[in-house]
């Protein structure tokens, strides 16, 4: 008898450690969902200084370009566009309507 | 070769003013004359092509800019005949040898005096040159304006 409860009794200390190792294992894991929002907005605040530093590079982007470009590219570029534009104004010349007037052309500097 | 601004006169006529000019050669890439210079004589060009510019900065820099091209038959640096009588564009010959007339202001003039049957045909040929020039001009900067007032109002 005396063997009986001592076992029930080692068998409920057990259980209540094992309660509180669940809980305190429970716990843990529901501190950790309390941090867990801390980590998606860092993970949302990395990626949004990404798209912001894109963001930033992309209107810089036509600024630095034309720079790259040779300066006899550029000219040559320009004198294709005023050719492309003199075409075109000779053609509204020719044939006088509004929509030949603003008729678009190919040069890189209208589009 | 038939020059535009001769159109209308007869072969003795054209001959006559053809004569008080002078014939050169132009280099490729040598200027004719340039923005600002005084304009005492009137090109009619012969051979090659004459590239007319302007200058824009472009970069900070200076550059002469294409404005349009004059190909054999047309006329270049009427401001020869037109107050104040300077040039408003730089001539270059284009990527070849050019030839042209030089037809000097008072030459001309004097054969005006002289011939005011063929000085009315020659003056209605420059009307018609200056004309195209000023509905090219007007054109194109309609077309330059319409895209700043649409990127202005974008």
């Amino acid at each position: 008898m005396e063997m009986i409860l001592m076992g029930l009794c080692v068998a409920v200390f057990g259980m209540g450690v094992a309660a509180v190792a669940f809980g305190a294992a429970t716990r843990s894991v529901s501190s950790d969902s309390v941090v867990q929002p801390q980590l998606p907005l860092v993970k949302a605040a990395a990626p949004a200084r990404f798209f912001s530093d894109r963001a930033a590079v992309t209107p810089t982007v036509p600024s630095v370009t034309p720079r790259q470009v040779p300066i006899e590219v550029l000219l040559l570029q320009i004198e294709n566009h005023v050719r492309m534009e003199q075409a075109a104004a000779e053609v509204f010349i020719a044939f006088p309507s509004q929509a030949h007037l603003h008729s678009k052309t190919a040069s890189p500097f209208v589009n | 070769m038939t020059h535009e601004l001769l159109n209308g006169l007869s072969s003795a006529e054209a001959e006559q003013v053809l004569r008080l000019g002078t014939r050169l050669m132009v280099p490729a890439g040598t200027e004719l004359f340039r923005l600002g210079d005084p304009a005492d004589r009137l090109f009619l060009t012969e051979r090659g092509r004459i590239r007319l510019t302007m200058p824009m900065q472009v970069r900070g820099r200076e550059e002469d800019i294409f404005v349009e091209e004059m190909a054999p038959g047309q006329t270049v640096g009427w401001s020869a005949l037109i107050p104040p009588y300077r040039f408003t564009l730089t001539a270059i010959a284009s990527l070849h040898e050019a030839k042209v007339i030089a037809l000097p202001r008072e030459s001309l003039q004097g054969y005006f005096a002289a011939n005011p049957a063929a000085a009315y045909k020659i003056a209605l040929n420059l009307a018609v040159v200056i004309g195209h020039r000023l509905q090219l001009s007007q054109t194109m900067w309609v077309r330059e304006m319409q895209r700043t007032v649409e990127v202005r109002s974008a």
